[in-house]
């Protein structure tokens, strides 16, 4: 019982690592999307691209199967629909800011 | 929002409906199930659920937030409680509003104002202008009969509610009553709701024969976004297959608007039943349901009456239900006139 509480114990902590490194990969990709997202924006091109999306589903796709592992591809695909979604709002909002922006410069322009 | 994507929508038709919300400035949470695509749609950009419903692959498009805002318990969580003088409407204490379907005669008027007042009423109720289903019927005593109610609601310390049938009468009647009422078959004259916005006295807004309990609640929206914040609902009973009675009142309506809006409901078990001994039954499960008050039609001498006599009560019964009532409401936490006019003085 004992050996089976901490082996317990050990997995848990395996699984905080896990997060750790998780959420600093998340934060890197976000900053990523957002360096995209003002790429996009100069470039004139809208933040929903869904080529783009099913892309990255496939990659992904790709490399889980490469592992083996217990996720199969409709599970991370699910994973990566959120992740995407998030990324999505990053960009959108920061599209909205821009565009407050040029309205404001355009106000203050007019009144000047 | 919630966008559900037909079963066999293609990629291209997802596709194009994320962008079209996300142009329209939505966040889209887009999740994918064995069978289906669903789409949670959040976000602060106006979207016609309709115009998503119409796109190919769409199956259905559910809204998840109410279309009345004012009205909604969301925008004002605690109840609202109007006060006329020393009253208050939609608080602890149960109103009860009693009187004659119309005013016909001055003797008429103070005899059924000092009963229902003996009895424990707050407010008279009666009708000077009639919205009758026919025209050939008694159409009421217009400005004459607003003085009498009046004469008898101050006569006996009464508050007063008169029907308003039409923009034109607001001033005229403002001058006579205390609360303005909307008949059912107003309830969707949005004219006239929108005039009773800007009116400074409190509305009692009568359910539609046909109205959902959303329609009535947007079209108590029309009178608050006027301006006005004193609006009581009133359940009068809809039209169904049923013929027994004249309507089917529909008490379902008290916790479930109770829950969608902050603002007081009454229930009129008088025109929903159609006939006076179906009333008391009523109006005793009304109050058990929690609605903050009933509007109920009685006559010194029904048998005589010029409208509705057949729903009218006795005062004798109308007393009885006072009394009945009187041992219902507190069981939910309520009071209802507590003592009994006529023995003030002497009871104690």
């Amino acid at each position: 019982m004992a050996a089976e509480l901490s082996s317990l114990d050990a997995l848990r902590e395996e699984i905080d690592k896990i997060d750790e490194v998780i959420v600093r990969l998340l934060d890197s990709r976000a900053r990523a999307a957002y360096a995209i997202g003002r790429l996009k924006h100069e470039l004139g091109r809208p933040v929903y691209e869904p080529q783009r999306e099913a892309a990255v589903l496939a990659h992904v796709r790709k490399v889980n199967e490469s592992l083996g592992g217990p996720l199969t591809g409709d599970m991370i695909a699910r994973f990566y629909e959120r992740i995407m979604d998030e990324m999505r709002r990053i960009q959108r909002i920061e599209a909205e800011r821009d565009a407050n922006k040029n309205n404001e410069e355009q106000i203050t322009k007019n009144e000047g | 929002m919630v966008v559900v994507m037909k079963e066999k929508a293609a990629d291209a038709e997802v596709e194009a409906v994320i962008a079209n919300l996300v142009g329209m400035g939505m966040d889209v949470h887009r999740s994918t199930g064995a069978e289906r695509i669903v789409l949670g749609v959040v976000g602060g950009g106006k979207v016609d659920p309709r115009l998503i419903e119409l796109m190919p692959g769409v199956h259905e498009v559910l809204r998840i937030t109410q279309p009345y805002k004012l009205a909604s318990r969301t925008f004002k969580p605690e109840d609202t409680i109007i006060t006329i003088g020393d009253l208050r409407i939609g608080g602890d204490e149960v109103i009860v509003i009693a009187g004659p379907c119309s005013a016909e005669s001055e003797t008429q008027v103070h005899a059924t104002a000092a009963a229902v007042k003996r009895a424990g009423a707050k407010i008279l109720r009666g009708g000077a202008f009639k919205p009758r289903s026919s025209p050939y019927s008694f159409q009421g005593m217009g400005e004459q009969g607003l003085q009498l109610l009046r004469e008898g609601s101050n006569a006996h310390d009464l508050k007063l509610v008169t029907e308003v049938m039409d923009a034109n009468q607001i001033d005229l009647i403002g001058k006579y009553a205390d609360i303005y009422q909307v008949g059912a078959r107003n309830m969707q004259n949005f004219t006239l709701l929108r005039e009773l916005g800007r009116a400074r006295k409190p509305v009692l807004l009568k359910r539609g024969l046909a109205a959902t309990m959303e329609e009535w609640l947007m079209s108590a929206e029309y009178i608050l976004s006027g301006g006005n914040k004193d609006v009581i609902l009133c359940e009068r009973g809809i039209r169904t297959f049923e013929t027994f009675t004249r309507n089917t009142l529909d008490l379902s309506c008290i916790p479930i608007v109770k829950e969608l809006s902050h603002l007081p409901i009454f229930v009129d078990p008088s025109h929903g039943m159609g006939r006076r001994d179906k009333v008391a039954p009523m109006a005793r499960a009304a109050v058990a349901a929690g609605a903050d008050g009933l509007i109920i039609e009685v006559h010194n001498d029904p048998d005589h009456a010029l409208s509705d006599g057949a729903q009218s009560m006795f005062p004798a019964q109308f007393d009885r239900l006072m009394a009945e009532l009187r041992i219902i409401a507190p069981a939910i936490g309520r009071s209802i006139c507590l003592e009994p006019v006529a023995r003030r003085g002497w009871a104690r």
